[in-house]
């Protein structure tokens, strides 16, 4: 007992002794436990989120989705027979890629958008619709419309609150009236399900293309993604329609992994947040309980003569640090306690789900017990060097550890500033201690330097995204009626005083790889000349109609490269190509090959673009000219059926029944230019066909920021936390680490004062000494955090990263360290050289 | 009249210390005259160092002026103190306080390099001086624990005037070292004394105070008494022991 006792006081001296450096740790232990015991608590939590979505809305559990004029019941019925499908069911849906909102500034907003009847959504999920509005009051709205749980916690709509849905020229403005949970299309980013009315879904379903939804379960649960890319090979060869173009498929697994992963990757960062955090505590208590041993060795000979035994002695040491962690560990507990709901919600946010908060004790209990293991397991490494100490050797200052090698950098060569030479043989003579510091910084350096790359790549710059997009992104994608001829309308385009270049091509076409079951999407130019976001990582564009380029993603998935030949299918009409080249691309999945308008026409011999890629002049007023440009050529049928019944003077119906007319005939009859002239007394209305020319208008640039906003925004939070934290963590090592120094190395900073060297001089010189080790630190931290940006990137191909960035970065990082290493040696400045030399 | 390099005015020097004021210099006004090589004794508590330090710059004083010439170093910051220590001063202690972790050749150096840039001909001036004091080149590259009490002293004193200090101040020189080297060491002191150094030494040793050609007698803070004798080695040594010593007794030493 008394063992113990001489342990325990010995522990709080030593803490009492060093107040400030004791202090720094338990806050050390404490962020480091707040990080990891939130973010275990709250990822278990989040993990609960996706099963809680499955329990509540009984949803089916695989989805695809047929454009409706390529769908047959009969694909149904091939989806029911196929082994472990155990029930299946089709509801009508309606979807678009090309649609807008207004938002609340009145700008129009690209968003992925569903729409369904309750009545349908119900086939296959459970709707349980939650609203602040009563029923009476909803019964009240003429175009309600109900909306998934993101679009109130990510985009801030309320119940009651306008939305007004634009689809080409038309609006349809529609009231919130509830939200519900749904499995699919619930993301801002991937798209989002929306409920309506009959008579609302009746409107948009002249606009917005029709769908089938074919829900079903099988009994694989997350393992069902062979059997859903099975059926779809199977349904591709039974069917004689295009039922690729338009497609969406998802199972079970790939929804799971969308709601969970978004949150689970904030829980990793916090983890690793945790880990920089526990390796600084490492460091600390390392290089602190080594200064303490040299700066205590006669006391610890005084102990050790006394009757403490080196074992009492270590023990005391490592009781100081449990002791310490303890009390960050307890105030780090109690924090994670109170952060886990606000981490949890984070997560909610991120998943665009929500759930219901629990703590998980367990797990945080854990988390706790293991820093405390931890840190009792370094202290204990470290401190029991004790050992090497036997009385009459402490009391000699360990003689025969002091080091007899050569001098390294005798004054005698100095060349220029003094302080500069000495600060270099300090750092070499305390090399030891400079190499926690920079495992540190490194560390630190590394996180911040590839947080900072994703969050300038995906923030910061446009021009970077668009360069590894792998597709063009013009200004305007506008898809045409399949009766506009495609190059005509672009030349006409190109002259407009706007555009500075108008590029045919194709969309909405979709190819697959032969034998593999998978589906890529075409990237059709007559010449990839006239391309300016398609880039190859390796390799050439296609020439000639035989040659193609695929992704970098496609080359790894495929394992195929340059020289090396694919087989693309097209309604069973399958054609070998030469690969030219690997393209940086980051949409679609990597999905995208690129050939030639003549390689598309050895699998579609009628193939013809059907879009034009519209490029404005620098300067040129985008939503004005969008929406000059859509009022002249992108009138539709209903557009014309609506005016044809509004009413107005006998002129305006006159003009209305004829496009009205000729909207049913560019529709229906083949047509493909109409031109009128009616006369009624003496006055004859003219018009022709050329309104009727668009089936949608994409803008890829609006449309990627909606998608990458709140990746955008993720990052940003992650890269701001990384630089706070690497600095909280660099700083407080900077400064223990300094007061260590000052005051291991009292004496001699006094004789050299004594000398003549100013204080300012020696914190100069202290500051220089960590940089070596800091410009080490930070140079390998870059390169590993460039390198794990681009092996983590790599799929996507060559990820620009922007070295000014990063070197301004490494700059602002290193004057960083100087200054914490400059204003933590200040304690110079009250060494009194007088009371040194009298002591 | 020589000129005096250093003087102070109604200097004080008090310390606190649990609440309790203690005055180590009480208005002291006392001159250093160029060239001279001044003894200051006294007793334990007399507050030989605290003059020293506070004649140097080492310390501020708590009222009261140091003049450096012409020059009021006493409203000096810490740093201007540094500066003027550098340019001006140099040190030999009773620890000698060397440099652990440098080579005695870097110790030296760190002195020169804190008041001039390096050159051949610094370099080659630590070695000259080295040499002088009988430090030869097999011992330049050794550390201080390495060399005896005497040697590191010597190397102490070459530290101290690599940079022709115009005052070379000495708090103890020989407190640590055994009778032969305090005798090599005292020897140096008196060989820069006769080539013009200007040397205020601090001892409670006779012979040591023997080397001096002015002691100075502290009792309480204040100089109670001033022997002046001929430079050490121009009379008799046992007349000049003699001398000191009844001025010591009459001090009440």
């Amino acid at each position: 007992m008394s063992g113990i006792n001489k342990i325990l006081r010995l522990s709080t001296a030593n803490i009492k002794k060093h107040k400030l450096e004791s202090a720094a740790l338990a806050l050390l232990v404490m962020l480091c436990m707040l990080l990891l015991g939130s973010s275990l608590g709250a990822g278990i939590a989040i993990r609960s989120i996706f099963p809680q979505v499955v329990a509540h809305t009984q949803s089916y559990q695989n989805f695809i989705l047929f454009l409706e004029k390529t769908y047959d019941p009969e694909l149904q019925q091939i989806l029911d027979r196929k082994e472990h499908v155990e029930e299946s069911v089709t509801a009508q849906i309606l979807g678009t890629m090309s649609g807008n909102y207004l938002d609340r500034q009145g700008k129009e907003q690209a968003l992925y958008m569903f729409f369904m009847t309750k009545d349908e959504n119900d086939k296959i999920q459970t709707t349980t619709i939650d609203s602040t509005l009563s029923e009476a009051e909803i019964a009240a709205v003429e175009h309600p419309i109900v909306m998934p749980y993101t679009m109130h916690d990510s985009l801030g709509y309320r119940e009651g609150d306008s939305f007004d849905v634009v689809i080409g020229t038309k609006h349809f403005p529609f009231t919130v009236t509830g939200f519900y949970d749904t499995l699919i299309f619930d993301q801002v980013s991937s798209g989002v399900k929306m409920l309506v009315s009959e008579e609302d879904y009746h409107l948009l379903s002249a606009v917005v293309p029709p769908y089938v939804c074919l829900a079903y379960n099988d009994s694989y649960g997350a393992g069902g993604d062979d059997l859903l890319s099975d059926y779809i090979n199977e349904a591709k060869e039974w069917s004689d329609q295009d039922i690729m173009s338009g497609i969406f498929a998802m199972d079970y697994g790939s929804i799971k992994l969308g709601i969970e992963m978004p949150g689970e990757s904030v829980m990793a960062v916090m983890i690793a947040m945790s880990v920089i955090v526990i390796l600084a505590v490492a460091v600390m208590i390392r290089f602190r309980i080594a200064g303490d041993i040299r700066d205590q060795i006669v006391n610890i000979g005084v102990l050790e003569a006394l009757g403490y035994t080196s074992g009492q002695i270590t023990g005391a040491y490592v009781l100081e640090y449990l002791l310490l962690a303890a009390v960050g560990v307890i105030v780090g507990l109690g924090g994670s306690f109170a952060l886990t709901p606000i981490i949890f919600h984070a997560g909610e946010l991120v998943s665009e789900h929500r759930g219901q908060v629990g703590i998980a004790v367990l797990p945080i209990l854990l988390a706790a017990a293991a820093i405390l293991a931890f840190v009792s397991l370094i202290a204990f490494l470290r401190a029991r060097a004790v050992k090497d100490y036997p009385p009459v050797r402490a009391f000699r200052r360990g003689q025969g550890d002091h080091r007899r090698t050569k001098s390294r950098l005798p004054l005698r060569d100095t060349k220029g500033h003094v302080h500069l030479r000495l600060a270099l043989k300090g750092f070499l003579e305390n090399w030891r201690q400079s190499v926690g510091l920079t495992v540190c910084i490194l560390v630190s350096a590394a996180a911040v330097v590839f947080s900072s790359v994703l969050f300038s790549f995906f923030a910061g710059n446009k021009n970077a995204i668009a360069a590894t997009a792998g597709m063009e992104m013009s200004d305007l994608r506008v898809t045409l009626m399949p009766y506009v001829d495609a190059e005509a309308f672009a030349e006409e385009v190109a002259a407009l005083p706007e555009v500075r270049k108008a590029t045919p091509t194709c969309s909405e076409l979709y190819f697959g790889v032969a034998g593999t079951g998978d589906t890529v999407l075409p990237n059709i130019f007559t010449s990839f000349d006239v391309t300016e976001n398609i880039f190859p990582a390796t390799g050439r564009f296609p020439e000639h109609d035989n040659e193609i380029m695929i992704s970098v993603m496609g080359a790894r998935h495929f394992h195929l490269g340059v020289g090396d030949t694919i087989t693309i299918e097209y309604m069973k009409v399958e054609k070998p190509y030469l690969i030219t080249g690997i393209v940086t691309s980051s949409t679609n999945g990597g999905a995208n090959i690129y050939l030639t308008e003549e390689g598309a026409k050895r699998l579609i011999p009628t193939y013809r673009p059907n879009t034009v890629e519209i490029y404005l002049e620098d300067g040129a007023d985008l939503p004005a000219f969008r929406s000059e440009f859509t009022a002249r050529y992108g009138r539709s049928l209903s557009d014309a059926a609506k005016e044809q019944a509004a009413g107005g003077t006998l002129e305006d119906r006159i003009r209305a029944e004829a496009e009205q007319q000729i909207a049913e005939m560019l529709a229906n009859y083949g047509t493909t230019h109409v031109e009128y002239a009616i006369q009624i007394g003496d006055q004859v209305i003219t018009g022709d066909s050329s309104a009727f020319q668009i089936a949608s208008i994409m803008n890829f640039n609006d449309i990627l920021r909606t998608q990458l906003a709140g990746m955008a925004a993720s990052i940003s939070m992650i890269a701001t936390l990384f630089m706070v934290l690497a600095a909280i963590v660099v700083m407080v090592i900077i400064l223990v680490l300094m007061e260590a120094t000052i005051r291991r190395q009292r004496k001699e900073l006094g004789v050299m004062k004594s000398m003549g060297y100013t204080s300012r001089e020696l914190m100069l010189q202290l500051a220089m000494r960590i940089m070596p080790a800091a410009v080490v630190a930070v140079t390998v931290g870059t390169v590993i955090g460039v390198s794990a940006t681009r092996l983590l990137t790599a799929y996507v191909g060559r990820v620009p990263v922007r070295m000014p960035l990063v070197l301004v970065l490494d700059a602002a990082f290193l004057a960083f360290c100087f200054v914490c290493g400059y204003l933590g040696a200040r304690k110079i400045k009250k060494i009194s050289v007088y009371e040194l030399m009298t002591e | 009249m020589e000129h005096a390099v250093l003087h102070t005015e109604k200097l004080c020097k008090t310390f606190t210390n649990g609440g309790v004021q203690q005055h180590v210099i009480k208005n002291l006004d006392l001159e250093i005259q160029e060239g001279a090589f001044t003894v200051i004794m006294g007793s334990s508590g007399s507050g030989k160092s605290t003059l020293l330090y506070a004649l140097s710059g080492m310390d501020k004083p708590t009222l009261g002026k140091v003049f450096f010439g012409d020059e009021d170093i006493s409203g000096y910051t810490n740093d201007q103190l540094a500066v003027f220590r550098r340019r001006h001063c140099g040190f030999v202690f009773q620890s000698i306080y060397l440099l652990d972790n440098m080579t005695v050749f870097d110790n030296v150096m760190t002195g020169a390099l804190a008041a001039q840039k390096n050159s051949p001909a610094l370099v080659r001036k630590a070695e000259d001086l080295l040499k002088k004091v009988g430090i030869g080149e097999e011992a330049w590259k050794k550390w201080p624990n390495q060399l005896s009490g005497g040697e590191c002293q010597r190397v102490g004193i070459v530290r101290a005037v690599i940079n022709d200090p115009q005052i070379l101040f000495a708090d103890e020189p020989t407190g640590s070292l055994n009778s032969a080297s305090s005798r090599d060491v005292l020897d140096i002191f008196t060989e820069l004394h006769s080539k013009g150094q200007s040397i205020v030494m601090v001892t409670h040793d006779v012979k040591t105070a023997l080397r001096g050609d002015r002691v100075i007698f502290l009792s309480d803070g204040a100089v109670i008494g001033e022997h002046i004798m001929p430079p050490y080695g121009t009379d008799d040594l046992k007349s000049r022991r003699d001398g000191l010593q009844a001025f010591l007794d009459q001090m009440g030493w």
